[in-house]
């Protein structure tokens, strides 16, 4: 969790040095990120009492509770997109420039995230005889979480040093494109992904439409005149 | 580069991407976690052989078909005394359906002596397990007390929660999971 924050952080501290560029106020980047992480926060416990009822009728003071475990991320993102769908439209600020402004804060997090799997030892690689394997949970495995990071670390670069495009949503695009042909091939790897259809990897197949899904959108916005 | 370049591009990378999701599909069609025994979710839960102060024993593995709640704790750790009573209500009103609540106590960095007047003072009903040797530590990797394990009727490890007190209402859910 903490190194998630503090990659929150700097990815923060990226996003409003290059929010100029976009077209976006440094004052805008902090809310959009500060509302965005609150509701994320708050979202997440929501998300899990509502799904749970019965227990907190039982409970009511669980609600406040502190444990972290009673938090559902899927409910927690949703919510957060929410709100920052809502911030960005009563400020009137451009869709696509605003997320542009904020990739250099994705990108980061991502990175942040694959350092917070490392240090848990979550999202684990299967076993392997490779000389790079790590051991991990009682088996030699594939150091899965090095994967991500570095795969993370080298969209960031590869998005840091890109020539600037002046259509806004390419440089979003190109990280979100990068992110889902990352996952798409490591998650071959992993030792803990839900199986569909004969075997067939769930995040994969996802990380797959979610790529589809983002050539289309490529398309649409190269159409814009730079 | 051209708009039919890019889609031709499009096409290549998606026909690559469809090609390794088929490729690297798990065979046994099982997730590949659930043989290798390890103190983590999605992982079969290692085993032990423990007694109870009364001298019963209990093995984890004799359990199977039960769903089962693993708690590490000692009777020093602030945390693992505030949840002592939510336990203890959550053990009586699921033990019929199946719940088995193991409470190991951390003999061996515990004062041995302190662990019946503990269970007398806060009335304890479930089992108190009492790990002298460090060994199933070792095995549950103890971090941090206390530390719970759900493990489900297959003996799987559904949840893992580090620190505490736990809520009643997380206990309840958790164990609602692994009476599924």
């Amino acid at each position: 969790m903490l190194l998630i924050f503090a990659a929150a952080w700097i990815g923060l501290t990226l996003a409003e040095k290059r929010a100029e560029r976009n077209g976006i106020s440094k004052e805008n980047i902090n809310n959009i990120i500060f509302n965005g992480l609150i509701t994320f926060v708050i979202g997440g416990r929501i998300s899990f009492i509502l799904q749970n009822i019965p227990a907190f009728i039982k409970n009511p003071f669980g609600v406040v509770s502190i444990n972290p475990d009673m938090f559902d991320p899927l409910g927690a993102v949703t919510a957060a997109i929410i709100v920052v769908l809502v911030y960005g439209q009563r400020r009137r600020l451009l869709f696509w420039y605003t997320l542009d402004a904020l990739t250099p804060f994705f990108a980061i997090l991502t990175i942040g995230i694959g350092l917070s799997h490392l240090a848990a030892g979550t999202a684990f690689g299967k076993e392997t005889k490779l000389v790079w394997g790590i051991n991990l949970w009682n088996a030699t495995r594939h150091p899965t979480q090095i994967y991500e990071t570095l795969a993370s670390f080298l969209t960031f670069g590869l998005l840091w040093f890109k020539r600037h495009d002046t259509r806004s949503g390419i440089l979003f695009l190109t990280f979100a494109a990068l992110t889902a042909g990352s996952q798409l091939f490591i998650q071959a790897f992993r030792g803990d992904n839900t199986l569909i259809l004969n075997g067939l990897r769930q995040e994969q197949v996802i990380a797959f439409a979610a790529l589809a899904f983002i050539f289309i959108l490529f398309e649409y916005r190269l159409k814009e005149k730079p | 580069m051209y708009r039919n370049q890019r889609v031709i591009l499009y096409i290549l990378i998606l026909i690559s991407g469809a090609s390794w999701i088929a490729l690297s599909a798990e065979k046994t069609g099982s997730a590949p976690s659930r043989d290798i025994p390890a103190p983590q979710a999605s992982f079969a839960a290692p085993d032990f052989t423990l007694k109870t102060p009364t001298g019963e024993t209990y093995t984890l593995s004799e359990l199977r078909g039960q769903a089962v709640l693993v708690n590490l704790w000692a009777t020093w750790c602030p945390p693992c005394r505030a949840e002592m009573p939510t336990l203890e209500k959550m053990y009586e009103e699921y033990k019929d359906q199946g719940f088995v609540l193991l409470a190991v106590n951390m003999t061996y960095q515990d004062d041995p002596f302190a662990v019946v007047p503990f269970t007398q003072e806060y009335s304890l009903t479930f089992p108190i397990l009492l790990e002298e040797t460090g060994d199933v530590a070792a095995a549950y990797q103890l971090r941090s007390l206390p530390s719970s394990f759900f493990i489900d009727r297959d003996g799987i490890i559904n949840e893992v929660v580090i620190g505490g007190p736990m809520s009643e209402a997380l206990l309840r859910t958790r164990i609602e999971e692994i009476l599924k």
